[in-house]
């Protein structure tokens, strides 16, 4: 028997989160709506859920405070997507710094949602438990470069920022959090179109020869990103979780 | 009419001239005055010596034998006048209207003993002689050289002294007048209510300190102005999120057909210009954004990668290897809208990097589209304006994205200018301080 998805939307407005509602239920997942954080906490003590759709600004308790409350507490595992009303980089980061997954900016379109919701359930799924890295305000470590998760830049060792396009943040994700284990190119699509999955159309070795450049890794003798022949690309290094010093 | 003397620009220098003229025709006069009665003093205690002075001579002289007088005649002679025993010189006589007072002075002493006539020697300086013949017939010539006593040498120094004291407190008073209004002019020209308020020292004397209040209060009002107009605007902005997110569930419900199509892209336009509306209102305040130090090349490539990913045409070329100190997310959204700007209207985009010598960063982003007519150049900056040709639903956009590139660029320290290129197209320039390095 195929497990059902169960969604919690926390959202004031009455409308919006049965709009969206209605429009998950219909395409297949299992939707609970809730107005607020008290009510958020009572169904949670009765009902575990898969995933928790958090509107960033509501009265009372708003989404930052259950995020963290969440995330301190017994459902600190369970997914967070956020929803934010302005298009701004800082709410974004502060959303991920309190501990969400994901975000959305608000006006979005349900079936953006909809993938979004699909994309954070897949890669949390699909890494093994002790790998897993939540996108909460974290530094990865490895070699002589960070990688703010937040803001999605690598940071060199004197802390000068180097930016990275989208695609090449996911397949650095995607590596970081498979550290010394080979992944093969179908592989590596499949986990780099977790999300935004349109913006994706170049070829995985043009993608990590960028990459490598970014890193400064000599392509000839990688030290970063290895290529194994005939297999794929294995991320040599071990990766450390640091806490952001926010 | 036109004055043949120009009356001068500055208010310092007019200032200045209306001291100086009344300080010196002031010093003038009564320098002028005092110089006079001493003239009228000494004119007089002169002549009443000169009366004494020569009537006793011409006494002693007409007594002594004519063998005698000869050595007599130093002891008698005088700085002005002395005498001499001939004919004397020849020469006009002298006309009694423009006579020498002396002349009357000798006249009035020995006038009445002895018949006089008096000759000008012609000459640069005035000289005059008096012709007698003494009792025993003998000639005798009163030789006068009339002249006031030189002025003491210290005088001109002293006159010399004021006058360097005059224009030097002139200098001082004009300085202390002119100052403070030198200073408010600055303070109003960069007066600039999104940036941080330069305040004026409020400081000196009470006009002054009135002035700065002013000054400070209006810069205040303007900034308490300004914020109230961006929070309306981000206020509306961002309470139509709501509805429009409503709207938008609600029309992901509808059956397909053109309709949800037509309702779809006008929800997609409210919602870009909601966005933009507060982004532009965000931007005013655009010094929230820690700056942070980045690598450019990194920053431009991945901006560049970001586009080329989803299919659109932008290169970047002229890499510099510099590590520039900014708002890395203020910068992307400059760039981002300018090359947006660029696609939307010349379908392709190209992104140079200069530095030049001074240390300044241009990026260009040039395009080849329609260009903009140069007296729109200075206006597209403004925003919610529209050149004329993208007020049409195909291209419009909100006439916010370059207005908030320049409040950011403007907000970053940078500047950002329009220039159309040589062959067609928009070259929009972002010029950045100085690089920490570059190699």
């Amino acid at each position: 028997m195929d497990h059902v998805d169960h969604v919690l939307i926390v959202d004031d407005d009455r409308e919006i989160r049965e709009l969206v509602g209605n429009y998950l239920k219909k395409n297949g997942l299992l939707t609970t709506v809730v107005a607020d954080g008290r009510q958020m906490r009572a169904f949670l003590e009765t009902t575990p859920v898969d995933l928790i759709v958090l509107d960033l600004m509501m009265p009372g308790d708003d989404g930052l405070v259950l995020c963290r409350e969440l995330r301190a507490g017994k459902h600190k595992n369970t997914p967070v997507l956020m929803l934010t009303a302005r298009n701004d980089e800082t709410d974004r980061i502060i959303g991920l710094e309190m501990g969400a997954d994901d975000s959305l900016v608000k006006p979005f379109a349900a079936r953006e949602l909809l993938a979004r919701i699909n994309a954070v359930l897949r890669r949390t799924r699909m890494l093994p438990p002790n790998l897993v890295v939540t996108e909460s305000g974290r530094l990865l470590a490895f070699g002589r470069w960070r990688l703010d998760t937040t803001a999605r830049h690598l940071l060199d060792s004197d802390g000068t920022m180097v930016a990275l396009s989208g695609a090449e943040y996911r397949l650095l994700r995607v590596f970081l959090d498979h550290p010394q284990r080979v992944l093969n190119r179908d592989q590596l699509l499949n986990l780099t179109q977790g999300r935004d999955a349109d913006l994706f159309d170049r070829s995985i070795d043009l993608l990590v020869s960028r990459l490598r450049q970014r890193l400064l890794d000599d392509a000839r003798e990688p030290a970063y990103i290895k290529t194994v022949r005939s297999e794929g690309y294995v991320f040599s290094l071990p990766v450390e979780i640091l806490e952001a010093a926010t | 009419m036109s004055l043949p003397l120009r009356w001068p620009r500055t208010l310092a220098s007019r200032l200045s001239l209306i001291f100086l003229i009344g300080l010196i025709l002031a010093q003038g006069l009564s320098f002028g005055a005092q110089y006079y009665e001493r003239y009228q003093t000494a004119k007089s205690a002169m002549l009443g010596n000169l009366e004494t002075d020569v009537s006793t001579s011409v006494a002693i002289l007409d007594r002594l034998p004519a063998a005698e007088r000869p050595a007599w005649l130093p002891k008698l002679t005088r700085r002005n006048y002395g005498y001499l025993l001939n004919e004397g010189q020849p020469g006009q006589p002298i006309a009694r209207d423009d006579a020498p007072i002396s002349v009357s002075s000798i006249e009035d002493a020995i006038g009445e003993a002895y018949p006089l006539t008096f000759i000008d020697i012609p000459g640069p300086q005035k000289h005059y002689q008096a012709h007698l013949r003494l009792s025993d017939g003998s000639p005798l010539t009163i030789d006068v050289r009339p002249a006031m006593m030189p002025l003491s040498p210290w005088l001109p120094v002293v006159l010399l002294g004021q006058l360097a004291l005059l224009i030097g407190c002139t200098w001082l008073a004009v300085r202390i007048a002119v100052g403070p209004l030198t200073r408010l002019a600055q303070a109003v020209e960069t007066l600039d209510p999104n940036a941080h308020s330069v305040r004026l020292d409020e400081q000196g004397p009470t006009e002054v300190v009135h002035a700065a209040k002013a000054f400070n209060a209006m810069q205040d009002r303007i900034a308490a102005y300004l914020k109230e107009r961006m929070q309306l605007l981000a206020a509306i902005s961002h309470d139509l999120q709501t509805p429009i997110t409503r709207m938008k569930l609600r029309a992901e419900f509808m059956d397909e057909g053109i309709e949800k199509d037509k309702l779809w892209s006008d929800l997609g336009e409210m919602e870009h210009l909601v966005r933009e509306g507060v982004a532009y209102a965000r931007s005013i305040h655009g010094a929230t954004e820690a700056s942070c130090r980045i690598s450019l090349d990194a920053f431009l490539d991945s901006l560049v990668f970001d586009y080329q990913d989803t299919g659109q045409d932008v290169q970047l070329s002229g890499k510099n290897a510099a590590v520039i100190d900014t708002r890395p997310h203020a910068l992307r959204r400059v760039l981002v809208n300018l090359v947006d700007n660029a696609l939307k209207f010349g379908g392709a985009a190209r992104i140079e990097v200069q530095a030049d010598s001074k240390g300044q960063l241009a990026i260009q982003v040039l395009d080849r589209g329609p260009g903009i007519n140069e007296q729109e150049l200075a206006e597209v900056l403004k925003p919610f304006y529209r050149v004329e040709s993208s007020r049409n639903r195909e291209t419009g956009g909100t006439g916010l994205g370059l207005a908030i590139a320049q409040q950011l660029a403007s907000a970053m320290g940078g500047s950002l200018t329009l220039s159309n290129r040589e062959g067609g197209g928009l070259c929009a320039e972002l010029r950045l301080s100085r690089p920490l390095t570059s190699g």
